[in-house]
């Protein structure tokens, strides 16, 4: 995320040259330190197991690699329950804790076939590395998330998405996808064969069993153009609409506490490449929260000196082939909420979360993410239905989140938000359901193929509303 | 004295023996596996993505003068920190699978040692 505001880096160096100069007491010292962890290994020898942000942990009891479809539907029939699948722990809700079975598809992963454009892939695959396995035959998914850790069965079961108005999440290009039950059986399907299946199984967090390999279209490995610049946030807000009509790809931040935003955009070009610098993610972060520790107690001073600091910074230009590009480094972890809009309250959420923020949580430095993202149909998906612009507020690892429930998720609501599966949120059952028009015809499926709920961990339970 | 400029002598030897190799190239980082076939598919897919990337910030593999500060912790805090998490390493490298023995394998692999942390 941070990386692709690449522009700011100039500015960004001369606050991290400020904070650490004479004021650089004040700056260490305004650092938590590291959050307490559960212990490695538990009173009865199991093995801790943690989410990649920290807050979620579990000892489960049993942890399965299969390597193939038998070795999956033979431990799914077996397993201890609760059965919860994993990729690589990116959710920041509790979707993977389980005392029960962790089940990891890591050795299943890959490109196993082609039909026409679109690919075989199983699930395990991580998105950083079904790249270059696509750009072998000179194709790419259409869009990519901020981050490419992720598995590919993970990222689709939470309806992981990019930025980019007329393109879908990663499992909007789905057409078809193989589903292992718990019951062993191995079922195809697609918009003609097991159709209500499919489209339950597309979003289904893992609830429906474990999904071993979908096809996938692809487009072709075309060359992007990147553009990062910045300007003041009230610019940014006159102009999104715009620029998400006009962009392959469009993206801004707001980042509070200086009155401006970033923006990145991206564009199919035949430009020769020019490859993305080093990432200075790390930098820009550390500068903002320098200004944090040193100024937070006086908004407008910290303002002031980020204006001043951060105005001088130059456009960033960058051109590559999209699966370099779409995706960043996040080497600062933090934790997350993100919900999906429709479309015309958007930027209304965006500025009454800014605008609360730096009323009441000056502790904030993280900037704040506005994507647009293209419809589909399947049933739990957050587009379900019709576009949504998305709003994602994060908070350093290290830092009190509390307020993205207290302060944040409440405008959300308001303004008729669907939260983001593997983000922060309190939504449960009847909540879910007013927002959702096909859930109940999910539930359905979900109690058809797991009437045992031996796939439902505590939080899936609560969050179908089975508690 | 002759005994003294000996030892100088192997003391100075000694040190330049210790000098650790330099950092293999992002090229040499990217191409770097484990011997062990099964570990080097954990590695692939999970050590792989920050290790042998440098904009990520992790140290690199094989990178000993970035390791050797942590190597010098001791085996069981790096394992710790491993499975727990710290600062940008997430918990378990995100690989579920992965035992306490496949984890001190990979760091030994990771730092370019192949005896015990001490």
């Amino acid at each position: 995320m941070i990386s692709r505001r690449g522009a700011l880096i100039a500015g960004g160096t001369g606050v991290a040259v400020v904070a650490g100069g004479a004021a650089a007491y004040k700056v260490a010292t305004g650092d938590k330190p590291e959050p307490p962890s559960p212990p490695s290994v538990n009173a009865d020898g199991k093995l801790l197991w943690r989410n990649w942000s920290g807050i979620q942990n579990a000892y489960p009891a049993a942890r399965l690699a299969p390597k193939d479809e038998g070795e999956l539907a033979l431990a799914l029939k077996t397993a201890q329950g609760p059965i919860r699948p994993v990729g690589a722990g990116h959710s920041f809700t509790a979707l993977a804790p389980t005392t029960g079975t962790l089940v990891s598809l890591d050795a299943m992963a890959g490109v196993v076939d082609w039909e026409g454009d679109a690919a075989i892939v199983r699930t395990g695959t991580r998105l950083g590395a079904l790249g270059p396995m696509l750009a072998e035959k000179g194709r790419a998914l259409p869009n990519l998330p901020d981050i490419n850790k992720q598995s590919l069965g993970g990222a689709l079961g939470t309806a992981t998405h990019g930025a980019g108005a007329k393109i879908p999440a990663l499992h909007g290009d789905v057409t078809g996808l193989r589903l292992v039950t718990p019951s062993g059986q191995v079922i195809d399907a697609d918009a003609e064969k097991n159709p209500e299946i499919f489209q339950a199984a597309r979003v289904s967090l893992g609830a429906l069993g474990v999904i071993s390999q979908v096809r996938i279209r692809t487009s072709a490995n075309r060359r992007l153009r990147r553009r990062v610049w910045l300007e003041p946030f009230e610019e940014a807000l006159a102009n999104a609409e715009a620029r998400w009509a006009q962009h392959r790809n469009f993206e801004f931040y707001a980042v509070p506490f200086t009155g401006l935003a970033a923006n990145i955009s991206h564009d199919e070009t035949d430009d020769p490449a020019l490859p993305r610098g080093p990432d200075q993610d790390t930098e820009f972060l550390e500068a903002l929260k320098g200004l944090r520790n040193l100024l937070g107690f006086a908004t407008p001073v910290r303002k002031a000196a980020a204006k001043a600091l951060l105005s001088t910074a130059k456009p960033e230009t960058a051109v590559d082939e999209g699966w370099k590009l779409l995706s960043t480094e996040r080497p600062v972890r933090f934790n997350e909420m993100e919900f999906h809009l429709p479309v015309e309250n958007q930027l209304k959420a965006l500025e009454e979360v800014v605008r609360t923020i730096e009323k009441e949580r000056p502790d904030v430095f993280f900037p704040i993410e506005a994507r647009r993202i293209a419809s589909d149909d399947a049933w739990l998906s957050p587009f379900h239905g019709g576009p949504r612009g998305s709003v994602a507020v994060h908070a350093y690892y290290r830092d009190d989140f509390s307020f993205l429930y207290s302060l944040v998720e409440p405008i959300f609501r308001r303004y008729e938000g669907r939260p983001h599966w593997g983000k922060l949120h309190t939504l449960r059952g009847q909540q879910l359901a007013a927002l959702y028009p096909r859930w109940n015809d999910f539930l359905a499926v979900r109690q058809e193929l797991d009437p045992e709920g031996r796939m439902l961990n505590p939080y899936l339970r609560g969050l179908f509303g089975l508690t | 004295m002759k005994r003294l400029a000996l030892l100088a002598s192997a003391l100075i030897l000694a040190a330049c023996g210790a000098k650790p190799p330099p950092p293999p190239t992002p090229e040499q980082a990217l191409a770097l596996r484990p011997a062990d076939a099964r570990l080097a598919a954990l590695y692939e897919t999970s050590c792989r993505a920050c290790h042998a990337m440098p904009e990520t910030g992790a140290p690199m593999v094989h990178d000993r003068a970035a390791w050797d500060p942590r190597w010098k912790q001791g085996e069981a805090v790096l394992l710790d920190h491993t499975i727990q998490g710290f600062n940008a390493m997430p918990a378990t490298g995100q690989c579920a699978t992965c035992t306490p023995d496949d984890f001190k394998a990979l760091i030994r692999f990771m730092a370019g040692r192949e005896d015990s942390a001490t």
